[in-house]
């Protein structure tokens, strides 16, 4: 049990970090919530598929972006015929996160989801998650001047929405 | 003059020391390069700092649980704070769930028109596992599910003491009780297809199930342990 025991503390080190990256992907909190359910999930579940030495958290944020990317794709595809968009207004109106989601937390996050998806990932995960652009290259299969201009567009656009100045 | 991309490569640390020496400079002796810098800086930062508060917040405890391994299976906690939470699913999952409850007819009609196979079967005016399904929940314990077939999840006690399991497999999911020598369907779903499979694998099963296990339970669901035991026991 020794190595799967190692495997779980670290996924649960790591659980904070992969709750903001999906705070950073999703439209409010209970999606967040859901996606990082739904990684820790499929994580326990391809344990096997995980190499021990590799960067673990690299493999979670990919499973994760997975994820996300299938559910974003599966709903865009539902709400063209069944329902109005949802905007990303709806954050804060769940009563678990009105609590603790900062306004800033929701501007962020309502600009963010105003990024077309291929550019939103790629902002989280180098501008919000510190990851270098080969890393992103790598864990995304794109060549790197793909994720050099996602990353122009994406970044540019939220300057506008967001400001520079320090008091935005 | 930068080219877009090297500036924004060298403000993320990305050149080479070289390189980033000259747009250093470059970007020193144009007030309008610099002002960009600062102002890509500053928001980057406010990024950065606005999802830090996601990272500096408490794990949701239904989180930390499925890491715990505590051996109970579908997270029952997780389907009472999902109905809670109920008014926060885009209406589309309820729309889904709504349209796997008008299916439930159509399915038990087809199977039960079918032959020799068909999982579920009429007794006694009522309707109990048979074949492939009946087997499963007598014989399959949830820490050691089968690759084919039904799969087990929950097992628990009701409150009228009998001992209930839930199954699911491509088809269906539903919640099946013991009575007599035989176990006896109480509901039935249409099975997970497509996104909302996403969506109930994220709540620990189909929440409609979940709400039926949780309007029937006595405590809490059986652990690896207990489940051993009360098959054992012949489910009783």
């Amino acid at each position: 049990m020794g190595s799967s025991e190692t495997f779980e503390n670290e996924l649960t080190q790591l659980l904070p970090r992969l709750r903001r990256f999906a705070f950073s992907l999703s439209r409010n909190g209970a999606d967040a919530d859901d996606l990082a359910q739904a990684t820790i999930e499929r994580a326990l579940r391809s344990r096997g598929q995980w190499e021990p030495g590799s960067r673990l958290d690299s493999w979670l944020y990919r499973i994760m972006r997975n994820l996300w990317i299938d559910t974003a794709r599966a709903r865009g595809r539902k709400e063209k015929h069944e329902a109005p968009e949802e905007e990303a207004q709806f954050v804060g109106e769940d009563p678990r996160e009105s609590m603790d989601a900062s306004l800033e937390l929701k501007r962020a996050m309502a600009a963010m989801n105003r990024l077309p998806d291929e550019q939103r990932e790629i902002v989280a995960l180098i501008l919000v998650e510190g990851f270098g652009y080969r890393e992103v290259s790598e864990m995304l299969d794109l060549p790197i001047g793909t994720v050099s201009s996602r990353l122009v567009r994406g970044r540019t656009a939220l300057l506008e929405m967001l400001g520079g100045s320090a008091d935005g | 003059m930068v080219e877009e991309e090297k500036f924004f490569a060298w403000l993320d640390g990305e050149l080479s020391p070289d390189e980033a020496a000259r747009v250093e400079a470059a970007v020193a002796a144009d007030p309008e390069l610099s002002k960009m810098a600062a102002e890509h800086r500053s928001m980057a930062a406010g990024l950065r700092g606005a999802f830090g508060a996601v990272e500096a917040q408490p794990v949701p405890e239904r989180l930390q649980a499925m890491l715990k391994g505590d051996g109970k299976v579908a997270s029952l906690t997780d389907a009472r704070s999902r109905r809670q939470a109920r008014l926060a699913q885009p209406f589309w999952v309820q729309a889904a769930a709504l349209a796997a409850t008008l299916a439930i007819g159509v399915f038990a009609g087809s199977q039960l028109g079918g032959g020799q196979g068909s999982p579920i079967h009429p007794r006694d005016g009522k309707l109990v596992a048979a074949a492939g399904l009946e087997q499963a929940l007598s014989t399959q314990l949830a820490s050691a599910p089968a690759n084919t077939g039904p799969r087990i999840g929950l097992t628990y006690r009701d409150t009228s003491g009998a001992i209930c399991r839930t199954f699911e497999d491509r088809a269906a999911s539903g919640l099946a009780c013991r009575e007599g020598g035989d176990w006896r369907i109480r509901s039935l779903f249409q099975g997970a297809e497509g996104q909302a499979a996403d969506y109930r694998m994220a709540s620990g099963g189909d929440p409609q199930l979940m709400e039926a296990v949780d309007a029937s339970i006595d405590g809490e669901p059986f652990d690896a342990a207990q489940e051993k035991a009360a098959m054992e026991r012949g489910w009783r």
